[in-house]
């Protein structure tokens, strides 16, 4: 499953590595505001094109890259209704610690599972090739945990039908 | 007196306004020069594979391609023509031939990779395949490759 | 503790406690589905009478199905002919009456713990009745129904070679709907197994009511209601103690289902918040050490930066 997956993992590397040249640039609408201008969004000149890099259609990742910051949003592959409702809690819970995750978004992009926010104030502050492993290795551990909790339910349903059942055979 | 000042927009009205189309140079072709154009391609192309010359399909289907407004038909039949050529090459062979193209030819490849990507499930997609194709091509081109294709306001 | 305990904890062990020393005590507790208890020493002076009281949202139902014969025999001279106000029914004990020796001592509290138990196994205990009486013809005995929770309720049927239990229960929120959806699966699924052939079957659908009470008035019709049906076969209630056990086992399903639902969700927030702190790590190991170099000045004092 994993040489399917390490192309897409190191496609996704090597855009954000090629994304996150990011410098300070303040606002051309309002005088001294420095904003990130993808979400600012102002004229077409500060923004890049996004690109999209994609395994099938449901695990895709789209980057929008802008002069001083990025955004990537990704979406998370749901196989069936069990796997859509840990996945929303799961991301549910990561956003809702949006602060001390600093460069996670607290709403996701539209379309998209869980976005994340990389300015330039934060490439400055952080190595760059540790933020992309941090994104690389999330994208990785959401896939195995989402499978892991979705085992030890079905696990845990199966015991709960059993101990019940055979209590009535005693 | 109007009364609805409040309610224009005026940034329509600024002189110094920048367009998207001024952020690059158009295409000096009209629009059914470049769909006639991308048909003619097409059958090179085709006279190219059935000779196996993949390095040489590629290369006159990569060279000034259609972008900007107006040429949808001739963008969807290039991506087209391109995803034949990318399905028929065998893996083993695929760095040989990126080596073979010239820049802008690797940046334009690129272009096509990342918008085939953008559209999974239209016509013969496949993921893997592009994905396959995009991490030899960033192997040999760079990141840079990457970069160009960012900034490049010339849309395939 | 996988299963729930038939027994109601607090009866148990207060009860205990008196045998040993006796005191004045009025406690109300609750217990499953909203049921009510009140423990007290209605005479000030004379620690050793209890009055044991317990209201059930269903009581009316249960007379109806004979729960006041069960009660009676299984308390005997205990069970008072008029309820406290407020409540139900009443059990009168002595604790000076209580049997002297340890065995007999525990069976005693623990009858008096199984009061619940006892008062709604009346329809069940009749149910198996009814299909002795039907053994061999091709008739339905009558639908009983025991609305014991708000919006919930067991409908127990007998037939000539089984019988039928259903319960109607609602899961609140999506979440719960999709993990009892995936338990009531494998309940349907676990027959399979050879250790668990004999056991009864189990049928589940989540929102048209099955066959059997498809004509009952009243039936709630929305996405967040869930029947299992319970098909229980002659050789679960035998032998008396065999069906003493099936009847005890039976009623707790509904808060049994529920309560392991809650654990998966209180497991799966506590494997989350793992995770969360794991990613929390890696993304420190970004950040870059910030040097705090210590400022000197001219004359060698440090500056302090409060």
């Amino acid at each position: 499953m994993s040489n399917v997956l390490r192309p897409y993992l190191a496609a996704v590397r090597s855009t954000l590595t090629a994304a996150l040249t990011l410098e300070n640039f303040s606002s051309q609408v309002v005088e001294r505001h420095n904003k990130p201008e993808i979400e600012a969004g102002g004229s077409r000149e500060v923004l890049l094109n996004p690109l999209v890099i994609s395994r099938n259609e449901n695990e895709r990742v789209l980057i929008e890259p802008s002069v001083n910051s990025i955004r990537l949003s990704i979406k998370i592959k749901q196989a069936d209704e069990i796997e859509r409702i840990l996945c929303h809690k799961f991301t549910r819970f990561m956003m809702q610690r949006a602060e001390s995750f600093i460069v996670l978004r607290r709403k996701p992009v539209q379309g998209y599972d869980i976005s994340f926010l990389i300015t330039n104030t934060h490439s400055e502050t952080m190595l760059k090739h540790k933020i992309v492993d941090f994104i690389i290795q999330f994208m990785e551990e959401v896939d195995k945990e989402i499978s892991e909790m979705k085992l030890s339910l079905n696990a845990r349903a199966r015991i709960v039908a059993e101990s019940y059942l055979t209590a009535f055979n005693a | 007196m109007d009364v609805n000042f409040r309610k224009i927009d005026i940034d329509v009205y600024d002189e110094d306004i920048l367009h998207e189309t001024e952020l690059y140079d158009s295409d000096p072709r009209d629009p059914s020069q470049v769909l006639s154009d991308a048909r003619q391609k097409q059958v090179a192309v085709r006279t190219a594979l059935a000779r196996s010359d993949i390095v040489g399909a590629l290369s006159s289907i990569l060279d000034s391609p259609p972008y900007g407004p107006g040429v949808d038909e001739a963008k969807d039949l290039t991506l087209q023509t391109l995803l034949t050529i990318l399905n028929t090459t065998k893996a083993a062979e695929i760095p040989g031939v990126v080596k073979a193209l010239s820049q802008d030819e690797q940046d334009t490849l690129m272009k096509y990779l990342y918008k085939g990507m953008a559209m999974p499930g239209w016509g013969d997609i496949s993921g893997s395949v592009l994905l396959g194709w995009h991490e030899k091509l960033t192997e040999i081109a760079g990141t840079g490759c990457i970069v160009r294709v960012m900034t490049d306001r010339r849309l395939v | 503790m996988i299963l729930l305990e038939a027994h109601n904890v607090i009866i148990h062990t207060t009860l205990h406690e008196k045998l040993v020393k006796p005191s004045s005590l009025d406690v109300q507790f609750v217990d499953f589905d909203g049921v009510r208890f009140r423990l007290s020493t209605p005479e000030k002076d004379k620690k050793n009478i209890l009055l044991l009281s317990m209201h059930i949202r269903c009581w009316d139902e249960l007379v109806k199905y004979g729960a006041l014969n069960v009660l009676q025999r299984e308390y005997g001279a205990l069970l008072l002919p008029n309820s406290e106000p407020e409540y139900n029914v009443s059990l009168q004990l002595d604790l000076e009456q209580a049997p002297a020796d340890q065995e007999s001592r525990e069976a005693f509290v623990m009858s008096l713990a199984l009061f619940k138990r006892n008062a709604l196994a009346a329809p069940f205990e009749s149910a198996f009745q009814a299909q002795k009486r039907l053994e061999g013809g091709s008739q339905l005995g009558d639908l009983m129904a025991i609305h014991y929770r708000d919006e919930e309720a067991i409908y127990v049927q007998a037939g000539s070679d089984r019988v039928t239990v259903i319960f109607s229960t609602i899961f609140q929120d999506e979440t719960d709907r999709i993990f009892g959806k995936v338990f009531l699966q494998e309940f349907v699924d676990a027959r399979r197994q050879p250790s668990i052939q004999n056991a009864p079957q189990v049928l589940y659908s989540s929102r048209d009511p099955p066959l059997e009470i498809r004509h009952v008035p009243g039936l709630r019709n929305s996405e967040e209601i869930g029947y299992v049906t319970f098909v229980i076969f002659p050789r679960h209630f035998n032998n008396p103690a065999i069906a003493a056990a099936t009847v005890s086992h039976i009623q707790s399903f509904r808060d049994y289902l529920h309560y392991h639902i809650k654990c998966s969700k209180a497991y799966m927030h506590s494997r989350m918040r793992h995770r969360v702190a794991e990613f929390q790590k890696v993304l420190n190991r970004a950040k870059t050490e910030q040097p705090t170099a210590e400022r000197k000045t001219v004359t060698g004092r440090t500056v302090v930066s409060r």
